[in-house]
């Protein structure tokens, strides 16, 4: 559970960076994880944008929510193009053509953007250690373009090119754990978050932006759309995502691993799936499946936090 | 709104306006420790000075205490605030050598040694913890007591605060991280630095569903009588509520 409650919020900044009056869908997960990672980013950044459902609402010509420069990139190559930003950030400072301030190069991403089509880009600029953030809005499909299955949409989850059936159950193969992708980069920060627990996402996002190298924050944002759940359930299915062990909150900081919300014991995922129209066509055998699934990657998540 | 300019630079801002603020919003760094927009300045900190020339005469003033005027010219790094916000930072550093914040700020202001007799406070008395308390939260359990050196932050008596309901605003507020808040279990303990004051530790309410702890049974209480709500209304914590 989340320490701060009720007075807390009063006293976030009030300052948004991101600026309401979006197109995004009611009950956006996503719009929110990006409005409360604007409020801790602050205005000293730079933000690179890969194609996405929040490129879309955020910047329909002739309009724009973002209230920081920012820049849009294509799927394939965020990771290149924020490279590129933060070496040429060096090199004007160098030249002497900018006073030396720091400016924190912040990418942010879909699953899509991420797991897909922008992995060995980002694979490139981790492994060149640039100094920048990389945020990714992990929504489990391609949610803009119709809800197409990524390789992070979760096993059983029903989409339009995984559609479930008599012959099928939906998606087939597990979420592919990005974060450990990440991690498995040596990088000095990784991190999980999401925005039903909204300050300790701020406090990620901020820890990322502050730390000198790269760092991979991964925010799970729940898609009311795409996981055919009610508008008003959002921060709900996040945080039973979180209490049920499928979404772990977890930081990763040099090496050592540390649990963020550590529970006493986990919620049975049937408390998550049943929420959500993707999963309604699952056989109990396939749900004790995920269980046990589930079960068997957070032992793992312990034995790295121990 | 109202014209002024800082560091040669015109910017706008809203009438009523704080310079801190208007420089903010513009991207001009003033350091300071003792602000949060949800709280009256109160210039404790004094690290936001500038310089301002009124009627063509230059002063120093803390910049989250003066409102913005029409025409005024402000400089935020002009020689004489430079060394006056390094002689502020000295003494801060000076104060709390151990604290991270400071040094991080102390670098960033290229201060990197102090003249000043070291201290080892872990408090830099800015009094952040006790205005969020009292105008956020509405308790006022905690204050600033005693005058001069012996200035501190403390309960009534440095007995367990009775008024405290385990919020944990002022650990949130607090510029300087040295307030902490930690659950473990059923109690919450929130460590302050004043080493003669009592532990505050609080009782964690259980969800009667789930059985997690989830807030302190005092902020519960506080909340129920405040808004007069149904007693039982908080026996089940907020993902077990339908």
């Amino acid at each position: 559970m989340e320490k701060y409650a009720v007075f807390v919020p009063k006293l976030v900044t009030k300052r948004e960076n991101f600026a309401p009056g979006h197109r995004a869908c009611t009950g956006c997960g996503e719009a929110l994880a990006v409005r409360l990672a604007c409020k801790a980013l602050g205005q000293n950044v730079i933000i690179v944008s890969a194609t996405g459902c929040m490129e879309i609402v955020s910047s329909p010509l002739p309009y724009t929510s973002w209230r920081v420069p920012w820049i849009h990139t294509l799927f394939e190559n965020t990771g290149a193009v924020a490279s590129g930003i933060e070496a040429g950030l060096k090199v004007i400072v160098r030249k002497g053509k900018r006073p030396a301030k720091e400016v924190k190069v912040v990418v942010m991403a879909g699953d899509g953007g991420t797991s897909d089509i922008g992995l060995q880009a980002l694979s490139g600029a981790l492994e060149r250690g640039h100094d920048f953030l990389y945020v990714c809005l992990d929504n489990e499909a391609y949610m803009n373009t119709g809800i197409q299955r990524s390789s992070a949409t979760p096993f059983g989850a029903s989409t339009t090119t995984a559609p479930a059936g008599k012959m099928s159950i939906g998606q087939v193969t597990w979420k592919k754990n990005m974060p450990a992708i990440a991690a498995a980069h040596d990088i000095p920060y990784v991190a999980t978050a999401c925005p039903s627990y909204p300050f300790d996402l701020m406090a990620k996002v901020a820890k990322g932006a502050a730390i000198h190298g790269p760092a991979y924050v991964h925010i799970l944002s729940v898609c009311p759309v795409g996981w055919r759940s009610a508008p008003d359930l959002t921060i709900r299915i996040g945080r039973l995502a979180v209490e049920t062990g499928i979404f772990p909150l977890y930081e990763m900081e040099n090496g050592k691993y540390k649990l963020s919300i550590d529970l006493p014991q986990l919620r049975p995922v049937q408390d998550y799936l049943k929420l959500q129209g993707r999963f309604r066509h699952l056989s109990e055998e396939t749900i004790k499946e995920i269980q046990y699934r589930v079960n068997k990657e957070y032992a793992k998540l312990m034995e790295k936090v121990a | 709104m109202v014209t002024l300019t800082i560091d040669g630079r015109e910017v706008q801002a809203e009438e009523g306006a704080m310079v801190l603020d208007a420089a903010r919003d513009n991207n001009i760094y003033i350091p300071a420790l003792c602000s949060n927009e949800a709280i009256k300045p109160y210039g404790a900190c004094r690290l936001c000075l500038v310089e301002i020339v009124t009627n063509g005469k230059e002063r120093l003033v803390a910049s989250c205490l003066y409102p913005v005027e029409e025409g005024l010219i402000v400089k935020t790094n002009s020689e004489r605030v430079m060394n006056n916000r390094r002689t502020i930072m000295e003494l801060l550093l000076a104060r709390c050598p151990s604290l991270e914040v400071i040094q991080d700020l102390a670098k960033r202001l290229a201060v990197d040694k102090t003249p000043f007799k070291l201290e080892d406070k872990r408090c830099i008395l800015c009094g952040l913890c006790v205005r969020a308390c009292e105008e956020v939260v509405g308790v006022s359990a905690i204050s600033l007591v005693n005058r001069g050196i012996d200035r501190e932050m403390a309960s009534p008596f440095y007995e367990f605060p009775d008024a405290c309901i385990g919020c944990g605003s002022c650990a949130y507020v607090c510029p300087v991280e040295t307030i902490t808040l930690e659950d473990v279990g059923d109690t919450r303990t929130i460590t302050m630095p004043n080493p003669k004051m009592q532990k505050t530790e609080f009782k964690l309410k259980k969800c009667k569903i789930c059985g997690n702890y989830w807030a302190p049974e005092k902020q519960l209480d506080y909340i129920t009588k405040t808004l007069s709500l149904a007693p039982e209304i908080f026996d089940v914590c907020p993902d077990c509520r339908e």
